[in-house]
C-alpha cells in the first residue's frame, strides 16, 4: 500500500473534518431555527454536492480558484502559490463536497432538540449562544458523532473532486483513492486489493460506530442518524 | 425588588391577609389560534397586586398560555405585559413582533407541569445552571441550601433519568428559584406529588418567596388548591377572564359556574320541594 498516500489522505480527512464541523455547526443552527423565507434555497445550495457529480465540483472549483478569477488570484497571492494541485486546494475542495454530510444530521439533531429544554434555559436567563453551547450542543452528541465521521469516511474515499482539483502528484495531492487508480491502471492487482481492503474497512468501521451510538442513542431524544 | 411592599401570609396560613400593595403584574392581551378548528380567541386584562394569585380555570381555558406569555415564551398577536412597573412586552395588533425584553432576561421562574431538567446534567449541574460566574463553593453552598428546601439533598448526584416524576419537579423548582426569579410563575406544579409533599413543597416555596419578596402566580384547576394557595384569584374561562378578587368574593360570585365547571349542579334547599 501506499503509505505516502495513506498519510496524506489522513491528514486530509483529518483537517477536513475539523474545518467542516467549526463551519457546519453554525450553519445547521442557522438551518433549524431559522424562519427565513430563504431557507429552502439555502438548504438545496449546500446539499448540492450529495447530487452533483464530484467532476463537476471538482471542475468549477478549479476554475473559480485559478488565476483566471480575482477570488484566486488573491488567494494565491496570501498563500504564495496557487490553491489548485495543491494540498490546500485539497482541503476546499473536500470541506464544499463533504459539506452535507456536516450540515444535515447537525440540522435535523438541533431541530430535534427538545424545545421545552430550550424554553426552560431562556427562563433560568440563558441566551441564545449559551443556549447553543449548554443545551443544544451536549444533546446533540451524537449529531456532531454522526457529522465528524461521515465528513472524516466520505474525505477519506474522495476521488473526483480531489482528482480535478489537485491532480495526481504523489506526496502532495495523491490520495489513497488515487492511488488505488494507478494501481489498477498499471495492473498492479494486489496491491490495489490491499488498498480497496483498507478503504472498505474504514467505511465498515465508519458506519458500525454510527450504528451502535444509534442504539446508544442520546438521552431525551430520538436519534438523527441518515 | 426589595423595594416592593409585598406583604405575605404565612404559607400554611389561610386566612386571608391584607394584600393591597402595588401593582406587580399588568397583562393585556389578545390572541386568536387559528389553527385550532374552534379558533379558540384568547382576550384578557388583568393587574395582579397579591403577593400570591392564582389563575384558576378548567383545563383548556388559556390559562398556560398566559404565564408562558409572561415569561416570554409566547408572543400573543396583540397587547402588553407589565412586570414591576417596566414594560417587557408589547405588540400592536397587526404590526411585527415588537418583544421588549426577551425571555432571557425578565428574570421571570416559571415551572410547568411538566419538568423540563436537562438530561444531560446531574441534579446538582442542573440547579447550579443560573449560577455561572458565582465562586464555586457558594455555588454548592446554595445549591445544597435550595435541594433542601424542596427536600431533595439526596439526589443531589444523581441524573435526572434515575429520578420520579415528583423527584424531577422538586430539582426544577429549585433550579427556577436559584435563577433569583423577581416574579415566580407556576404552572400546575405539584400535580406529580401526594398531597402531603404538595402541602409541604407548597409551604417552603411560598416561604421561600416571602423571604426574598417574589410575588407568585399560580395556574391551578384545582379548586381547593386555588382557594386556599390564593390571596387574590382570577378565574378565567374559555381564554377570558370572567372574575377576579379575593377568594370568597369571588366564591360567592362564581359558586354556579364553578360547582358546574367541576360537574356538579347547586340547587338551594327549599322546604317546599
Amino acid at each position: 500500500m501506499d503509505t505516502v498516500a495513506l498519510l496524506l489522505t489522513l491528514r486530509l480527512a483529518l483537517a477536513t473534518t475539523f474545518i467542516l464541523l467549526l463551519l457546519a455547526v453554525p450553519l445547521a443552527y442557522w438551518l433549524a431555527f431559522t424562519r427565513c423565507r430563504w431557507k429552502t434555497l439555502v438548504q438545496a445550495v449546500f446539499a448540492l454536492p450529495i447530487v452533483l457529480p464530484p467532476t463537476v465540483l471538482g471542475f468549477y472549483l478549479l476554475v473559480g480558484l485559478g488565476p483566471q478569477t480575482a477570488l484566486g488570484r488573491g488567494i494565491a497571492h496570501l498563500l504564495g502559490h496557487p490553491l489548485a494541485f495543491s494540498f490546500a486546494g485539497l482541503v476546499v475542495g473536500s470541506v464544499i463536497y463533504s459539506l452535507p454530510f456536516a450540515v444535515q444530521p447537525l440540522t435535523s439533531g438541533f431541530a430535534a432538540t427538545d424545545r421545552a429544554m430550550l424554553d426552560a434555559a431562556a427562563t433560568l436567563g440563558s441566551g441564545r449562544f449559551d443556549r447553543m453551547l449548554r443545551v443544544i450542543l451536549p444533546l446533540s452528541r451524537g449529531s456532531l458523532l454522526t457529522a465528524g465521521v461521515l465528513s472524516f469516511a466520505h474525505t477519506i474515499g474522495e476521488f473526483g473532486v480531489v482528482l480535478m482539483i489537485g491532480g495526481n502528484l504523489p506526496g502532495l495531492t495523491r490520495t489513497l483513492s488515487i492511488s488505488l487508480y494507478d494501481q489498477v491502471q498499471d495492473f498492479q492487482y494486489a496491491q490495489a486489493n490491499r488498498t480497496a481492503i483498507f478503504l472498505l474497512a474504514i467505511s465498515l468501521f465508519a458506519l458500525t460506530l454510527l450504528y451502535s451510538q444509534r442504539h446508544r442513542s442520546d438521552p431525551g431524544r430520538s436519534s438523527d442518524l441518515v | 425588588m426589595s423595594e416592593l411592599p409585598i406583604q405575605y401570609a404565612s404559607s400554611m396560613d389561610v386566612s386571608i391577609p391584607d394584600t393591597a400593595s402595588r401593582t406587580w403584574l399588568t397583562v393585556d392581551l389578545e390572541h386568536r389560534f387559528q389553527r385550532q378548528q374552534d379558533g379558540f380567541h384568547l382576550q384578557l386584562a388583568f393587574e395582579a397586586h397579591a403577593a400570591r394569585t392564582v389563575i384558576f380555570g378548567p383545563s383548556g381555558s388559556g390559562k398556560s398560555f398566559l404565564l408562558r406569555a409572561i415569561a416570554g415564551l409566547f408572543e400573543p398577536n396583540a397587547g402588553h405585559i407589565q412586570i414591576h412597573g417596566k414594560t417587557v412586552w408589547r405588540r400592536t395588533l397587526g404590526k411585527s413582533s415588537s418583544s421588549l425584553i426577551p425571555a432571557e432576561k425578565r428574570r421571570v421562574g416559571l415551572v410547568l407541569q411538566s419538568p423540563s431538567v436537562f438530561p444531560h446534567l446531574t441534579v446538582a449541574r442542573n440547579v447550579a445552571f443560573a449560577m455561572r460566574g458565582m465562586a464555586k463553593p457558594l455555588q454548592k453552598e446554595k445549591v445544597l441550601r435550595l435541594l433542601q428546601l424542596v427536600e431533595a439533598e439526596s439526589l443531589m448526584n444523581r441524573w435526572p433519568r434515575e429520578l420520579s416524576g415528583g423527584q424531577l419537579q422538586r430539582v426544577a423548582i429549585a433550579r427556577t428559584l436559584a435563577a433569583g426569579p423577581t416574579v415566580l410563575l407556576l404552572d400546575e406544579p405539584f400535580a406529580a406529588l401526594d398531597t402531603r409533599s404538595r402541602q409541604q413543597l407548597s409551604a417552603n416555596i411560598h416561604d421561600w418567596a416571602r423571604t426574598h419578596q417574589v410575588p407568585i402566580l399560580m395556574v391551578t384547576h384545582n379548586l381547593e388548591e386555588a382557594f386556599s394557595a390564593g390571596d387574590e384569584i382570577v378565574v378565567m374561562h374559555d381564554g377570558h377572564i370572567t372574575a377576579q378578587g379575593k377568594p370568597h368574593t369571588v366564591l360567592m360570585q362564581e359558586r354556579d359556574r364553578l360547582l358546574e365547571s367541576l360537574g356538579l349542579n347547586f340547587t338551594p334547599y327549599s322546604p317546599e320541594t
